[in-house]
């Protein structure tokens, strides 16, 4: 296991590798020259050239990558021209700002939406079951920015009941009130999914021979489908998970820009509008990162739910 | 051997961490400005300022902040016809225009910041700040002062490179504010986090995408500041201003796109009043004068008459949130002359055939016009070939980023580009940028204008010091350029904020900047 364990690990490595790579090579193709964008419009050639000098951007582009790949292997992630700060230290800034936003809202949608599913697929076919999948497949087709204009025209404009921006603070209470629109407007669409995918596994579990087999055995029927039928339905619900903890993440990018979150999201919005190279190679690689450390996790905890499963052919 | 984990563990765990992943999230507190009897002022911005180092600020959004926290020598007054003195308490112009000698006030004093103690300000700091701005400023905003030196304990003497009358509009900028040695030398890099200056408000806290909260200089050198807090909050979403106005979360919204001022007269609170002002920006298109067939004064003549540009202005602000424009100056500067308006081309697309016929293209050609990919400017790139269309013309369309237009701009090979000019007052910083033959090259005058009368009258007002006579060459200099249609000026944007009944004193300016504590203005609110 431990093994499986390093071996996946070690696999990481040259994905991250790929994943700066390209990030260097995707954001020198972005049209434009930052320093121009920096300065504005009013900007003489003389203050762009002397910008560019300031960026290292004079610098042949093999030597900028160079340099870059080294920096980063020894932990320095560059420093933002923009805000004129480490990478890495705004990263860590923000990063507690927008799990806040991400977490809860994954809770809330893991939470409500494999209830839901639950629900509906043991009342499948009832009116309410209905009804839950035909709000749940609307959740999913809904675009988050749409979403978010929406529920504060409703909640904060008309009803007043939630402020339309910012985090608040320093009360707990101000800022739950502040992450309430937020919340529901990120957590609608992974809610969405975890109710359709779970109604789905549980019914294809449910309808399978070992759960008939297990009733017929007249165990409790509660305890058929909480400890038997459920069990054997997670390991979809875990991959949606993975993919929704990712989705959650670009979601944040537009919803914490609706609602003015001083988050990850904001931050590289306001990076790639300003071309700040390195804030966007550092971001992009940190959510590379995060991402590879996801699926990783969503590996481990399938061989946990599921020791069936095997990486390395029987390594268990 | 593999622990198993049984289910209920594995649930209980990854509840715990995820409680765990919240509560440093929430831990992460803010301060807020808000409090209770206090006179508190929240003012939305609808960029994000990063850079609040006066030499390093780029954006407007910026200078907002930092005017409040710092001091310059002087000011423009609120109609901004008008140099009014600041931390200069008067001035002097040499004959030739290349000295400037300003008399410093000896009654004020810095923020209490790390590496000063709130200390008084001296000529040294003037003679610092302005020497490290023509020096290091990343947008050369005091690229015309040679060197200042102190002349004596309260005066101040600036050496320009040569003569220009610009350099006291550019002293109002807020890149030229007066800041303390030790305090920017103390902080190096990060000065921009911790900055000081003479200023109404010192900064208590800046939070990068979120807010800048201010505090009041109590012992402010003009007079004591009506409101004793006021927080800049930064809500990139024009939308989302408006609705942070009407909640009441905001006093100010800044800004406002015309559909986002529609949100609020629409929503019909009486709370909420719009201030509009027309801004110092012109909506422009330059016509190549060297190259293609624009070359000739008839084609862009034609050109410029195929186009209905009421019907584009309106096409482009549907929400009435732009003017006609006519001149290469906003009527804002006091160098605009309506006088000269009736040089501006009548639409006559019939006209504007025979021209084409008369240039030698009775059948049309055709010519590429460059814009950002703004959504405004890519409308108008539609409009315009369907007008030019009409006449015969092909007009094919290049679409591209900011930094990419700005080249093709400037490289003076663009048949036709569209972009807008905003900047000072002084029409110096409009009719030199877009005619004087030195910016050939730049994307002001990408048209390639060249007339050695109109560069001897733009110098001639650049070394001018008396405004009247200054405003008279400018006229002149126009009149030619204008008469020489190489571009069509067609609309000036309209400066909208949303602002809360409960606010008072409050005047907006056309440049767009915000000014709460000045000799003609003290805001409060009720």
């Amino acid at each position: 296991m431990l093994k499986t364990v390093l071996k996946r690990i070690l696999q990481c490595i040259p994905t991250v590798f790929i994943v700066v790579t390209f990030t260097f090579i995707l954001t020198r193709m972005i049209p434009g020259n930052p320093a121009a964008t920096i300065l504005g419009p009013q900007a003489s050639a003389e203050d762009i050239a002397a910008m560019e000098i300031k960026l290292g951007l004079d610098k042949p582009v093999w030597e900028q990558y160079v340099n870059y790949i080294l920096d980063v292997l020894h932990g320095d992630f560059g420093t933002s021209y923009m805000y004129n700060q480490p990478v890495l230290r705004l990263i860590a800034e923000r990063i507690p700002k927008t799990l806040q936003l991400t977490v809860t809202a994954l809770v809330i949608a893991v939470i409500l939406g494999v209830a839901i599913g639950m629900f509906s697929a043991l009342h499948q076919y009832s009116i309410l079951d209905y009804l839950f999948m035909i709000l749940a497949l609307i959740g999913v087709s809904m675009p988050v920015f749409w979403l978010g204009l929406m529920v504060v025209k409703v909640f904060a404009v008309d009803l007043g009941w939630f402020p339309a921006t910012g985090r608040g603070g320093p009360e707990l209470l101000d800022m739950i009130r502040h992450m309430v629109l937020p919340c529901l407007c990120l957590a609608t669409i992974p809610m969405a999914t975890f109710a359709r995918i779970t109604r789905s596994s549980m019914l294809e579990t449910i309808n399978s021979d070992s759960i008939k087999a297990l009733r017929a055995r007249g165990i409790k029927e509660r305890s058929v489908i909480m400890k038997h039928a459920f069990k054997n339905a997670l390991p979809p619900i875990v991959t949606v998970l993975g993919l929704q903890i990712a989705s959650c993440f670009t979601g944040a990018i537009l919803t914490e820009n609706i609602f003015a979150w001083p988050g990850m999201g904001t931050m590289i919005v306001n990076a790639i509008t300003n071309r700040d190279y390195t804030l966007i190679q550092g971001t992009v690689l940190f959510f590379a990162i995060v991402f590879v450390l996801v699926n990783l996790a969503v590996d481990l905890v399938y061989m946990l739910i599921n020791p069936k499963v095997s990486y390395e052919g029987g390594s268990k | 051997m593999a622990k198993r984990i049984s289910r209920r563990d594995f649930l209980r765990g990854s509840a715990a961490g995820a409680a765990l992943v919240a509560m440093t999230g929430l831990t992460g507190a803010v301060a807020s400005a808000e409090s209770e009897g206090t006179k508190d002022l929240v003012v939305s911005l609808s960029s994000s300022p990063s850079k609040l180092d006066p030499i390093h600020y780029t954006g407007t959004y910026e200078g907002q902040i930092i005017g409040e926290v710092c001091d310059r020598l002087i000011e423009y007054n609120d109609s901004l016809d008008e140099y009014v003195p600041s931390l200069a308490a008067s001035w002097e112009v040499s004959e030739d225009g290349l000295t400037y000698v300003f008399q410093i006030r000896d009654d004020v004093y810095f923020q209490t910041g790390t590496y000063q103690d709130g200390r008084q300000m001296t000529v040294d700091d003037i003679v610092y700040s302005l020497n490290r701005s023509a020096e290091y400023s990343d947008n050369n905003r005091l690229s015309m002062l040679d060197y200042a030196e102190a002349t004596g304990d309260w005066e101040v003497t600036c050496h320009l490179t040569a003569a220009n009358s610009a350099f006291m509009t550019a002293l109002t900028d807020a890149g030229n504010s007066i800041v303390p040695e030790e305090e920017v030398e103390g902080w190096g890099d990060d000065f921009g986090f911790h900055l000081i200056g003479t200023g109404p408000f010192y900064m208590t806290e800046f939070a990068l995408d979120e807010y800048a909260s201010l505090t009041a200089n109590k012992s402010y050198w003009l007079k004591e500041p009506n409101l004793d807090t006021l927080t800049f909050r930064f809500i990139t979403d024009t939308s989302q201003s408006a609705n942070a106005v009407l909640t009441g979360e905001v006093d100010i919204a800044t800004d406002l796109t015309g559909e986002a001022a529609n949100t609020v007269t629409s929503s019909g609170t009486e709370d909420i009043s719009l201030m509009q002002v027309e801004q110092l920006k012109i909506d422009y298109i330059r016509l190549n004068t060297t190259t293609g067939p624009t070359a000739d004064i008839n084609v862009r003549k034609a050109l410029i008459m195929a186009v209905d540009w009421d019907a584009v202005v309106s096409a482009l602000y549907p929400y009435g949130d732009a003017v006609r424009a006519y001149e290469p100056v906003p009527r804002g500067s006091w160098g605009y002359d309506s006088e000269l308006e009736e040089l501006v081309l009548p639409y006559d697309p019939e006209g504007a055939k025979e021209l084409l016929t008369e240039a030698g293209y009775p059948d049309g050609f055709s010519i590429t016009f460059y814009v950002s990919n703004t959504a405004i400017r890519q409308t108008l790139a539609t409009v315009l070939q369907a007008y030019w269309a009409e006449v015969g013309v092909d007009c094919e369309v290049n679409i591209s980023e900011w930094g990419t237009f700005s080249d093709y701009a400037a490289s003076g090979t663009a048949d036709v580009y569209g972009m807008s000019w905003t900047w000072y007052p002084d029409p110096y910083f409009f009719l030199n940028n877009l005619f004087a033959s030195y910016n050939i090259g730049s994307n002001g005058n990408g048209a390639n204008y060249s007339d050695p009368e109109v560069d001897d009258l733009l110098d001639k007002a650049a070394a001018a010091t008396d405004q009247d006579e200054r405003a008279e060459y400018y006229k002149e200099a126009m009149k030619i350029a204008m008469e020489a249609y190489s571009g069509s000026y067609y609309a000036t944007t309209i400066l909208t904020y949303a602002v809360n009944n409960r606010v008072t004193d409050f005047a907006q300016r056309a440049d767009g900047t915000l000014r709460f504590v000045t000799e003609e203005h003290n805001v409060s609110v009720e």
